[in-house]
């Protein structure tokens, strides 16, 4: 079995045997940016539970550009329908910072969950979780300042990463905040004058982490705290 | 126990389109446990931070779920009619709630006690597979949603709100507050007087007095987002 797969927080608080099942078929993989882990339609033939990395939920709309709706890293999977007993889903899943994840047949996921009640609970769990995040989400987006909103999505992203610094454009980072490029050199520059991050050939670096907390609106907290509360 | 209902509640019980789509014995079963109950406008039917006490299953009315945010505001992630359940935490194992739920176009429901509901999910695995798949049809409407508010007008969004609300209440005319209109919409009460304006004077909506008539149906939905339609058509998907 890889031995990176405590790094992923779902996988890490299974039981040793629970573990074993669940991953006999299971691969380590690398996931490249922009690659597309599942597409909105079609049938969701692997789990992945990224080990590091950042992943994108996106919602593709007919008359606009797509919109991302949260971002799944090592605390969570890519493939909740799958828990929910649904072949496929009308989002996309696509990898936005590189990283690792456990690909696991979808049929050896639904094999434990029916198997062992306490995976089955976990896992819902995470389902929950999930949507509290997207709701978050949507009426951060609804609520929250583009400054507020770009400082949590640094900060989600730095734990994500578990890095203070990685590779990020500010044309994908305008994309996941659903803004123009020009609002968010704005809105980086102000964050740089203060201190809080550097920003140099598509690296960002949080130089002052709890500063940034304090320009982040709540969302940053209470997605944290939730989604600590799957695996306590 | 059935003689708690009145033939009138147990002929509608099948309104509920969760309900409908289990086999005959998990229906019946269920039947034991579900008090009929009326909804009043502005109800709460849970509230964030507390234990969810009852699950509810609406056959009539619309019910609104909020989030939270900056202590005060409350904005809309989520709406519930007859085609789901209020209380789905209860079902993916949530002991409280970090959202708010409430009625916002009045109506009945059935409800049950969250522990029983429990125990019926655990005994009814007909139940949990159309618990789950109701849960998927939801995050959908969640992460639409966030995107609408983040791509579309007030107009837009107004408009497809409104075609929503009437489908689910099936009358041509829907009494709701500019008030609950503007938190259903995510925004400042002056700006729902705006977009309504242009609805009305467009001739697609009568406003009068907080009651809002549809005048041109066909012309609502031209100007709407059609973010509800599309979140309509993953629940027929996914439930039938």
């Amino acid at each position: 079995m890889p031995d990176d797969v405590l790094g992923n927080r779902l996988l890490a608080v299974l039981a040793p045997e629970e573990r074993d099942r669940l991953l006999r078929g299971a691969t380590s993989e690398p996931l490249e940016a922009r690659q597309v882990l599942y597409t909105a339609g079609r049938e969701i033939s692997h789990v992945y539970f990224p080990v590091s990395g950042m992943i994108s939920l996106v919602v593709k709309m007919t008359d606009a550009d797509d919109v991302e709706a949260t971002t799944i890293g090592n605390e969570g999977l890519i493939g909740t329908a799958v828990i929910l007993g649904v072949a496929s889903t009308t989002m996309e899943a696509l990898c936005q910072i590189p990283g690792r994840a456990l690909r696991v047949p979808t049929r050896a996921v639904l094999e434990e969950i029916r198997r062992t009640a306490s995976v089955n609970r976990l896992l819902l769990r995470y389902a929950e979780a999930m949507m509290v995040q997207l709701a978050q989400h949507a009426a951060c987006n609804r609520t929250h300042s583009i400054e507020q909103r770009c400082a949590r999505w640094l900060l989600m992203t730095r734990d994500r990463v578990a890095s203070d610094e990685f590779p990020l454009t500010q044309q994908f980072l305008a994309q996941m905040l659903g803004v123009r490029r020009a609002t968010v050199t704005m809105i980086a520059g102000a964050l740089q004058k203060a201190g809080l991050i550097g920003y140099s050939r598509g690296r960002i670096r949080i130089v002052n982490g709890r500063g940034l907390e304090g320009v982040a609106c709540e969302c940053y907290d209470i997605v944290r705290r939730v989604m600590k509360t799957v695996t306590a | 126990m059935l003689r708690r209902y009145s033939g009138d509640v147990v002929a509608r019980l099948e309104v509920n389109r969760l309900i409908a789509a289990l086999p005959s014995a998990d229906r019946q079963r269920l039947l034991e446990a579900l008090q009929p109950v009326s909804l009043t406008v502005r109800q709460p039917l849970y509230a964030a931070g507390g234990p969810i006490k009852f699950v509810y299953f609406p056959l009539s009315g619309v019910y609104s779920i909020v989030s939270i945010v900056t202590d005060r505001d409350t904005v809309e992630v989520a709406t519930v009619g007859n085609e789901g359940i209020v209380g789905i935490s209860v079902f993916l194992g949530g002991r409280s709630t970090s959202d708010n739920a409430f009625c916002q176009v009045p109506g009945d429901a059935l409800r049950m006690r969250a522990a029983r509901f429990r125990e019926e999910v655990y005994r009814s695995r007909a139940f949990r597979t159309v618990l789950l798949r109701y849960t998927e049809a939801f995050i959908h409407q969640i992460a639409q949603h966030a995107a609408c508010y983040r791509l579309h007008s007030i107009v837009e969004r107004c408009a497809s709100r409104l075609l929503m609300t009437h489908e689910r209440v099936n009358l041509d005319e829907v009494v709701l507050t500019q008030e609950l209109l503007a938190q259903m919409l995510g925004v400042r009460r002056a700006t729902v007087t705006a977009a309504a304006g242009m609805l009305q004077r467009a001739g697609l909506i009568r406003y009068t007095r907080g009651r809002i008539t549809i005048v041109d149906r066909k012309k609502l939905g031209r100007a709407s987002c059609q973010c509800d339609r599309t979140i309509r058509r993953e629940y027929k998907r996914l439930l039938g």
